[in-house]
């Protein structure tokens, strides 16, 4: 898609003009993730409506690759159903942000999609939870 | 001595320095981050881009860049022989230490680092480009290697229970202990096994500097390397994931307080957490 200096050039400006940036006051699901011990935390924030990631954006602080990582998942995967999210390839994202480029850091490249995909697992989780204490309620009642 | 006390101050600048002498053919600048895309974002006017993944390792076996593989670096870069070369980074110079280590080993002798590093010329206000410098290539003449700052691990097996010798660790706490097997955010870099080699000390990189990524005084830095039995008389090694951090400690320990045999292992943890029956300690 990109040579290397392209690569480099589109990570920067996702760095330095951050699509998607900014918390969800009413997110269905927001998580926190990332490398505290080297300084990248993301954290993601989700709207869903009817299966769909209606709503995502992010908020963090750390290097130039995870905090323009963060960003294009968080504009990728906004308005793309749950399922999508679930089965997105990491290795596909650290293509997409130009492998060459970010082989060294390849943490820092994944942290955005880990901690999106996270917020997706606890959604779920939530969900299941909330459907087994309906269903508890109601044998109760 | 400088009014910090250090055994060797000629081999920091300060930034205002750097900024008076941003014209002088003699010098060059080389910008080495841990955040392998801020040179990219602006840099100090001249300076070329050390990335260490890209330009200093051999492409196929663990190594540094062979002999001529560094000469070629140095010519491309406009490096020759007589060159001054000026190292900055981010995070407190960690990487700027690191390729200072190598450029010795390769025997370079006119090498520095800015005290403060990015960091400190940014929040200063110092002008930052995204210009690429103007380069004439060099002829570049390097040394054979200087094993004699460098530390293998059959040179890290014989220190165990000798006296004479002082290991420090300087990986976090979590790492020495054994509790993690990897830096944060590092989890490709491990090891097998986690904890340290016997006898180690832990004394985190980074407690060598101050908040603003300057150095800890002369006074400060005999007291934290001291206090754990890190003293000039003993054969130091230092080690931690694959001797970048540890690096920085080497600088250090042997420009900073003068200690006359310390080297770095950058085999480090990756090679001594995975070697068959290699002894180690855990706290956890």
């Amino acid at each position: 898609m990109f040579d290397r200096q392209g690569y480099i050039e589109n990570l920067l400006d996702y760095y330095q003009n951050p699509r998607n940036k900014g918390r969800i006051e009413n997110a269905t699901v927001s998580i926190s993730g990332g490398n505290p011990g080297c300084g990248d935390v993301v954290t993601m924030y989700v709207t869903i409506e009817d299966g769909i990631a209606k709503q995502v954006q992010f908020e963090g602080q750390g290097c130039t690759i995870s905090q323009a990582g963060a960003s294009m998942v968080a504009e990728k995967y906004e308005g793309q159903p749950l399922e999508a999210i679930e089965e997105a390839s990491t290795d596909d994202m650290i293509d997409e942000m130009g492998r060459e480029v970010v082989v060294s850091r390849l943490r820092c490249a994944t942290v955005g999609i880990g901690t999106l995909k996270g917020a997706v697992r606890q959604y779920r989780q939530d969900r299941i939870k909330q459907e087994i204490e309906a269903a508890d309620a109601q044998t109760r009642a | 001595m400088a009014e910090n006390g250090y055994a060797h101050p000629e081999v920091l600048v300060e930034t205002d320095w750097v900024a008076e002498h941003l014209n002088d053919s003699g010098i060059r600048l080389v910008e080495a981050d841990e955040d392998i895309l801020l040179y990219e974002q602006g840099h100090i006017p001249g300076a070329v881009k050390l990335d260490w993944h890209v330009d200093v390792q051999d492409p196929i076996r663990r190594d540094f860049v062979d002999k001529a593989g560094f000469e070629a670096l140095m010519g491309r870069w406009g490096i020759s022989n007589d060159t001054t070369v000026v190292f900055y980074g981010d995070r407190n110079n960690w990487y700027a230490c690191y390729s200072y280590w190598l450029f010795k080993y390769y025997g370079h002798e006119k090498a520095l680092i800015m005290n403060g590093g990015r960091a400190k010329w940014a929040a200063e206000g110092k002008s930052l480009t995204r210009d690429a410098p103007s380069i004439t290539p060099a002829s570049y003449t390097a040394k054979e290697p200087d094993d004699s700052i460098r530390a293998f691990r059959d040179d890290v097996r014989d220190t165990i229970g000798n006296p004479s010798f002082a290991l420090v660790d300087v990986r976090s706490p979590a790492e020495y202990s054994g509790e993690k097997l990897h830096m944060e955010g590092y989890e490709q870099e491990g090891a097998q096994r986690a904890g340290h080699v016997p006898g180690a000390q832990s004394i985190p990189w980074a407690t060598a500097a101050n908040a603003d990524g300057t150095f800890k005084s002369a006074a400060e830095l005999r007291e934290i390397y001291g206090g754990k039995g890190i003293t000039p008389e003993k054969h130091v090694i230092a080690y931690c994931r694959i001797g970048e951090r540890s690096a920085h400690t080497w600088f250090v320990l042997t420009r900073l307080l003068g200690y006359p045999d310390v080297r770095n292992y950058d085999g480090s943890w990756t090679e001594w957490g995975s070697l068959v029956r290699a002894p180690i300690e855990k706290n956890v």
